[in-house]
C-alpha cells in the first residue's frame, strides 16, 4: 500500500487585535501582550461589558479600492489580507500557476458572515424605514462571501466552501482541508476563517448569555470572569509536503491528524467527554502517543466552565503525560475571534512549533485549583515542540481539534 | 409596585422560563435545588432585567444568590436604585 499522503504548512497569515501580519502578531504573542481594549465599534453607553479585541488602526480605504469595498464586508476584507500574506509566504503564485490553481480547494469558515452588513441592513429597513436595502446586501453577508471572493481574486478553482460550527468552525475547516489533500481530493488548499462581528446588536447578545468578562480575558487563573470577543482572520496554505519538499519551501509543520466529535449535551455547557473523544482521535489518526506531544493550543475561553472541563478532559486523555504538557490559551490576548478562533491559534501554533517558544497564558492571576496543568503564565517559554494539539470545544457541543507535528 | 408585586412577577418569570409548577416556589426555596439549566437560567434573568428594566450585572459579588428571597431582595436593591436614580 502506498504511504498515506503527508499534508504541510507552508504559508501563515493573519489579521487579528494584535496586528495587521503575523510578524505583528507573533511579537506581541511572544511578549505576552494582550490585544483587548475599550471597545469603539458599539456605543460605549448602550453596552455593559466594555471591552473587546479589536482590529486597530484599520483603514479599508488603505487596503482596498472603492469598488472592492462596495462588496466586501468587514469579514471578507480580513478573510482576504490573510489569504494575500499567507500565500506570498508560501512562496505560491496561483496567477502564474494555473494548473495548480485547479486543484486548490478555499475553505474559509465563518461563525457568523457579514454580520455588521446584515445589522445595518435591519438598522435601516426596520429603524430608518428605507424604502430599499442596498443591492449588494446579500452577497456582503452571506457566510460563504469570503471563500469565493478568494478563489475570484486568486483564480482557485477547485473545491470551495464555506464551514460554519460556531467557535470550531476554523478548525472544522482545516481539518477538512488536510482530509482533502489527503485523500486526493485537492493538491492544496487555503484553509482558515474569518470573523468580524463585533457590534452593539452583537455585544448586547452576547452580554445577555452572561458568559462575558468585564475585566479581561484570564483563561486557567483563578477569578477568571469569562470571555472577550475578538475578531479577525487566520489562513493556512497547506500541500502535500512532498511537494512542499520538491519545491524547496519553507515548511512550518505538518498536519498529522485531526479529531472532531459532538457532545449531544447542551447547547452552551461543555461536556469533558466530548472534547476528550476529538482529542483522543486527533492523537489517533496522527499516530501520536500522549507523551509525544508538548503543547496544547487549548479553546480555553476564560469561562469557569469551559476553562475546568477542558482541564478535566486534558486529564483524562493525558493521563500522567498531562503533568509535563504545556496548555495555554492564545485568546488571553488575541480573545475569543469565534469562527476565525482556531485558525488565529492555528497560526500562533505553526509559529510556536517552528520558533520553538510557546506563547504564554496572559492576564493570569495565580491558580486555580480545577486548572492545575502548566498553564506557562504570562510570560512565553522557549522549549521544543515535537507536537502539538489546538483545541476547539464550540457551544452546540461541536468540536475540533488539529494536532500538528514538527517537521 | 410592592414588594409582594415584586416577588409575584419574579415567581410568574422563573416558573415560566424554568417550567416549574408555579405553586411550589416559596421565598425559602433554594435556586440548587430547582436545577435550572444555564439557558433557562440566562433566560430567568433576562426576563428580569426586562419585567423590571434594570441592569442584573454579572460579576457583582453582592448579588449572591442561595434562596428565592436572595433574588427578590436583590430585585428590590436594583429596583430601588433605579428609583433613586431617576428620582
Amino acid at each position: 500500500m502506498a504511504e498515506p499522503v503527508r499534508v504541510a504548512v507552508t504559508g501563515i497569515g493573519s489579521i487579528s487585535s494584535l496586528g495587521h501580519n503575523v510578524a505583528e502578531i507573533w511579537a506581541a504573542l511572544e511578549a505576552g501582550k494582550s490585544g483587548i481594549g475599550q471597545l469603539t465599534q458599539a456605543p460605549l453607553d448602550q453596552v455593559n461589558i466594555k471591552i473587546a479585541a479589536e482590529v486597530k488602526n484599520y483603514d479599508e480605504t488603505k487596503r482596498f479600492d472603492e469598488r472592492e469595498l462596495l462588496v466586501y464586508d468587514r469579514y471578507t476584507q480580513f478573510a482576504l489580507l490573510a489569504a494575500k500574506e499567507a500565500m506570498a509566504d508560501a512562496g505560491i503564485d496561483f496567477k502564474k500557476d494555473a494548473a495548480l490553481g485547479l486543484e486548490t480547494a478555499v475553505i474559509v469558515a465563518s461563525g457568523v458572515g457579514g454580520w455588521s452588513t446584515i445589522d445595518q441592513a435591519f438598522y435601516s429597513l426596520h429603524k430608518l424605514n428605507k424604502p430599499r436595502a442596498h443591492p449588494l446586501t446579500i452577497p456582503r453577508m452571506m457566510i460563504s462571501a469570503a471563500a469565493s471572493q478568494i478563489s475570484m481574486k486568486y483564480g482557485l478553482k477547485g473545491p470551495a466552501f464555506c464551514i460554519s460550527s460556531a467557535c470550531s468552525s476554523s478548525n472544522h475547516a482545516i481539518g477538512e482541508a488536510y482530509w482533502m489533500i489527503r485523500t486526493g481530493r485537492a493538491k492544496a488548499a487555503l484553509a482558515g476563517g474569518s470573523e468580524a462581528e463585533i457590534s452593539l446588536t452583537s455585544q448586547r447578545s452576547w452580554e445577555s448569555l452572561r458568559v462575558m468578562a468585564s475585566d479581561t480575558c484570564r483563561p486557567f487563573s483563578k477569578d477568571r470572569k469569562g470571555m472577550v470577543i475578538g475578531e479577525g482572520a487566520g489562513i493556512l496554505v497547506l500541500e502535500r509536503l512532498e511537494d512542499a519538499k520538491r519545491r524547496g519551501a519553507k515548511i512550518y509543520c505538518e498536519i498529522a491528524g485531526y479529531g472532531l466529535s459532538a457532545d449531544a449535551g447542551d447547547i452552551v455547557m461543555p461536556d469533558a467527554d466530548g472534547a476528550a473523544r476529538a482529542m483522543r482521535q486527533a492523537l489517533q489518526s496522527a499516530s501520536l502517543a500522549p507523551d509525544g506531544v508538548d503543547y496544547i493550543n487549548a479553546h480555553g475561553t476564560g469561562t469557569q466552565l469551559n476553562d475546568a472541563t477542558e482541564v478535566k478532559a486534558i486529564k483524562t486523555v493525558f493521563g500522567d503525560a498531562a503533568k509535563r504538557l504545556m496548555v495555554t490559551s492564545t485568546k488571553s490576548m488575541h480573545g475569543h475571534a469565534l469562527g476565525a478562533a482556531s485558525a488565529l491559534e492555528a497560526v500562533a501554533t505553526a509559529k510556536a512549533i517552528v520558533e520553538g517558544v510557546v506563547p504564554p497564558t496572559a492576564n493570569y492571576l495565580g491558580p486555580d485549583p480545577d486548572c492545575d496543568l502548566d498553564h506557562v503564565p504570562n510570560t512565553a517559554r522557549q522549549a521544543k515542540i515535537r507536537a502539538a494539539l489546538s483545541n476547539s470545544l464550540a457551544f452546540g457541543g461541536l468540536n475540533a481539534v488539529v494536532a500538528f507535528k514538527a517537521v | 409596585m410592592t414588594d409582594e408585586e415584586i416577588r409575584e412577577k419574579i415567581f410568574d418569570i422563573i416558573a415560566k422560563e424554568a417550567r416549574i409548577d408555579r405553586g411550589t416556589l416559596t421565598l425559602e426555596t433554594k435556586l440548587e435545588d430547582l436545577k435550572i439549566e444555564s439557558l433557562d437560567m440566562v433566560q430567568i434573568l433576562f426576563g428580569i432585567e426586562d419585567a423590571f428594566d434594570v441592569y442584573v450585572p454579572q460579576d457583582d459579588q453582592s448579588f449572591k444568590l442561595s434562596t428565592l428571597n436572595d433574588v427578590v431582595d436583590g430585585v428590590k436593591r436594583l429596583v430601588a436604585a433605579k428609583q433613586q436614580q431617576t428620582a
